[in-house]
């Protein structure tokens, strides 16, 4: 077995995970990145749109026009009430501090915008990570692409290493190291479609709490909307959901009526000209698939609405020249939507709020180990409308400096031989198995039960029938499942045996923590409790392991200068409320 | 209806491809699918053990890591659609890891 040596560990090939290694580097520590896909093609980061978010001072920092009347306390006040009063609010703050000086070094490391409004620039999530890369590059970082980290040693009360899998030879990876920073981003394959790319299955979560962290907020995740889900070559592109906010159109059901209508029309207005787009038009997507007003493919129609044709085309191809998106070609998309065939869209997972417990410093409940991005908690709260492109910015450079310090001021000890060897063992133990395969079979069983039952509408009876498929997939399916094959080299059913462990974990633990909030808020909504219960729940449901399964407690919000609301209230009226409470900024955020 | 096309995909020697080096499967037909639609069909109901670049797959023509040839032609497995029988190699100036994967753009200096 190769044995690796580094100050810190970065886990993750990502945004967050970039600029963690810049900064663990400026830290002086020696720093090598881990990633289980291509560096910079790979997760959620170069998949976004993207949008990179600050308050309008920062933009006028930057060289943007940005909004004079804009403040670092407006941002934070939207950005609370965005996110229903659920958020961390030091951490929160932190966001609104630190964001101007996390764009102007992205702009300062080669990123180019193409636009910008009031409280963002839009640039393309593949330049955003390429700057970071080539920074984290220059000063000195080692990397090892298409490598999965796959469990933690902790002993003496630190981490001290983890072993991976190289998945292209097989051979597995041991790293000594004194500080690990996740950045493993979220759980999209836990869903179908897929947004991000293929191997976001939650390893980072699943690897932290198995090593005693806490986890907190696993019961919100935001669902971009307006996601094709059929023809198959589409399905989990988001070039309709942008699309949708910058050329408008609406939602007709399967009896093409436009469904939007019986909402309320400023609600309605607000999330078509905004980010709240995804959680309320998911939601109200949800609520007639439920009612079974779907498509044929389990969607809605996406059509042109009001926009007449040619200012729709207009505004399509001033983003999209040609139809053609990077490598996919729409052409067919804008004909279905000029001739007002409309396209079958519905929510998909795009982003996940719960994750890592972490404090001030991005620093876990185990010593030594680090959250940034996705993986770590969100400090949105219950609802994001502000870049989460920003998030892993601003996290990922705190994680870093202070994994790159602790790493220096905490040297560990080696990771025991018997515990590097138990790792092992458990990596190579699908390898053991008789033969039988069918993994990819129970994994795609996985992705539909968790759209349907733990999507943006939920209820109690249903949570409990996935928990307990969970359960059977735990105890009876998959320790019957072999492999088809035993060779080492890029062995798929190998590396989706090792996923779906990680899958099966962390979607027990978001069911588990939806069941358990008996409130609506944010991307949660239960039919069964269809009420926000400020009195109640401003709380997180924080969970961690024990010896019986899982301890589950509950925290009440940390709290700095926006006092939350007391009362219940109905969940759209919260809804509206939260909207209406916005600064008078302008822009998508 | 259930009309089915024929993937005719080249292996490796140790994998199903001895003999002239190509594997058939029969994959049911949707109007709209992708190469990579048929070959997730093969490796999940009908041969788990074939290998393609997929465990970090975009799918949306964004990582450039599915290149393969397709029907002599090079093209990503994500975006290119299928229409009727399709034969599928790697891309011939590349060494191979197994199957479809090859060792193209590997980014390693730890
Ligand atoms: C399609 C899409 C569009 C989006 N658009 C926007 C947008 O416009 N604006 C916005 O603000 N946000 C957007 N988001 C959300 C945003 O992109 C993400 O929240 C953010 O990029 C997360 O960054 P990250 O570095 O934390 O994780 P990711 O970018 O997801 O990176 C995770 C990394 O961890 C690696 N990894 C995972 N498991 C392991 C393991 N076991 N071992 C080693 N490495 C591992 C992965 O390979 C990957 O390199 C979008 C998300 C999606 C899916
Ligand atoms: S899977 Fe990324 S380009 Fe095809």
């Amino acid at each position: 077995m190769k044995t690796i040596r580094t100050d810190v560990l970065i886990v993750g090939g990502g945004g967050a995970g970039f600029r963690a290694a810049i900064a663990a580097r400026q830290a002086n520590a020696e720093t090598l990145l881990v990633s289980k896909g291509p560096l910079a093609r790979c997760g959620a980061s170069p998949m976004a749109g993207a949008d990179l978010t600050c308050h309008g001072l920062g933009m006028r920092q930057a060289g943007f026009f940005g909004e004079p009347r804009d403040s670092e306390e407006k941002f934070f006040s939207d950005i609370v009430h965005q996110g229903c009063f659920l958020n961390d609010q030091p951490l929160a703050e932190r966001f609104v501090r630190d964001g101007p000086q996390r764009l102007i070094e992205t702009l300062e490391w080669g990123c180019e915008p193409y636009l910008c409004d009031e409280r963002a620039i839009f640039t393309s999530g593949v330049g955003i990570v390429d700057a970071h890369l080539s920074e984290a590059r220059r000063l000195g970082t080692s990397f090892l692409d298409d490598t999965a980290v796959l469990e933690l040693i902790v002993h003496d009360g630190q981490v001290c290493g983890a072993v991976g899998l190289d998945i292209r030879s097989g051979e597995i990876l041991r790293f000594d190291c004194h500080a690990v920073v996740l950045a493993t981003g979220g759980w999209h394959k836990a869903y179908t479609p897929v947004t991000g790319s293929k191997e976001l299955t939650g390893d980072g979560v699943a690897m932290a709490y198995r090593a005693g962290a806490k986890v907190a907020n696993m019961e919100f995740v935001t669902f971009a909307c307006n996601v094709p889900v059929w023809p198959p070559v589409w399905r989990g592109s988001i070039v309709t959901y942008a699309m949708s906010l910058m050329c408008g159109g609406t939602l007709e059901n399967a009896n093409r009526e436009r469904f939007l209508d019986q909402y309320d029309p400023e609600t309605v207005a607000i999330a078509s000209s905004t980010e709240w787009n995804k959680s309320f038009f998911s939601f109200a997507t949800a609520r007639e698939i439920r009612a079974g007003r779907g498509t044929p493919h389990g969607g809605v129609y996406y059509v042109t609405g009001d926009t007449p044709w040619p200012e729709f085309e207009a505004r399509a191809l001033r983003s999209y020249p040609d139809w053609k998106v990077k490598g996919a070609d729409f052409s067919e998309l804008g004909r279905m939507l000029r001739d007002g065939e409309g396209v079958e869209v519905a929510g998909a997972a795009e982003y996940f709020e719960g994750g890592v417990l972490v404090d001030d410093r991005f620093a876990s409940s185990v010593p030594g180990l680090f959250a940034a991005g996705e993986c770590a908690m969100s400090l949105f709260g219950a609802n994001r409308v502000a870049a989460a492109t920003m998030e892993m910015l601003v996290s990922g450079a705190i994680a870093g400096t202070a994994a790159g310090e602790f790493a220096q001021s905490h040297p560990s000890s080696e990771p025991p031989e018997d515990r590097v060897r138990t790792a092992t063992e458990a990596i190579e133990a699908p390898l053991r198995k008789p033969s039988g395969h069918g993994i990819g079979h129970l994994r795609h069983d996985l992705q539909e039960a968790a759209s349907a039952m733990l999507g943006p509408v939920r209820c109690g009876e249903e949570l409990e029938a996935f928990l307990r498929m969970l359960e059977d997939a735990r105890s009876d399916r998959l320790p019957n499942l072999g492999l088809s094959t035993t060779t080492r080299s890029y062995n798929k059913e190998w590396i989706e045996s090792l996923e779906i462990e990680n899958l099966l974990l962390v979607l027990e633990l978001s069911a588990r923590a939806a069941l358990e909030r008996t409130e609506s808020r944010g991307v949660h909504y239960r039919e069964d409790h269809p009420i926000t219960d400020n009195d109640g729940w401003l709380r997180e449901i924080v969970m961690s392991p024990n010896r019986d399964g899982v301890h589950v407690e509950h925290r009440p919000v940390r709290v700095t200068s926006l006092r939350p609301p007391s009362g219940t209230q109905p969940y759209l009226e919260m809804v509206r409320e939260m909207m209406c409470a916005h600064s008078d900024v302008g822009g998508h955020h | 209806m259930n009309e089915t096309i024929r993937f005719r995909i080249r292996r490796s020697p140790a994998d199903g491809g001895a003999g002239n080096g190509y594997q058939e499967y029969d994959v049911p037909f949707t109007r709209g699918m992708s190469v990579m639609d048929g070959l997730d069909y093969i490796y999940e109901h009908l041969d788990g053990s074939l290998a393609y670049y997929d465990h970090a797959a975009c799918n949306q023509g964004i990582c450039r890591r599915c290149l393969a040839r397709i029907d002599g032609q090079t093209g990503l497995l994500c975006q290119t659609l299928v229409t009727a029988d399709t034969t599928v190699e790697p891309i011939p100036t590349q060494d191979v890891e197994r199957d479809l994967v090859t060792k193209r753009g590997r980014d390693r200096n730890g």
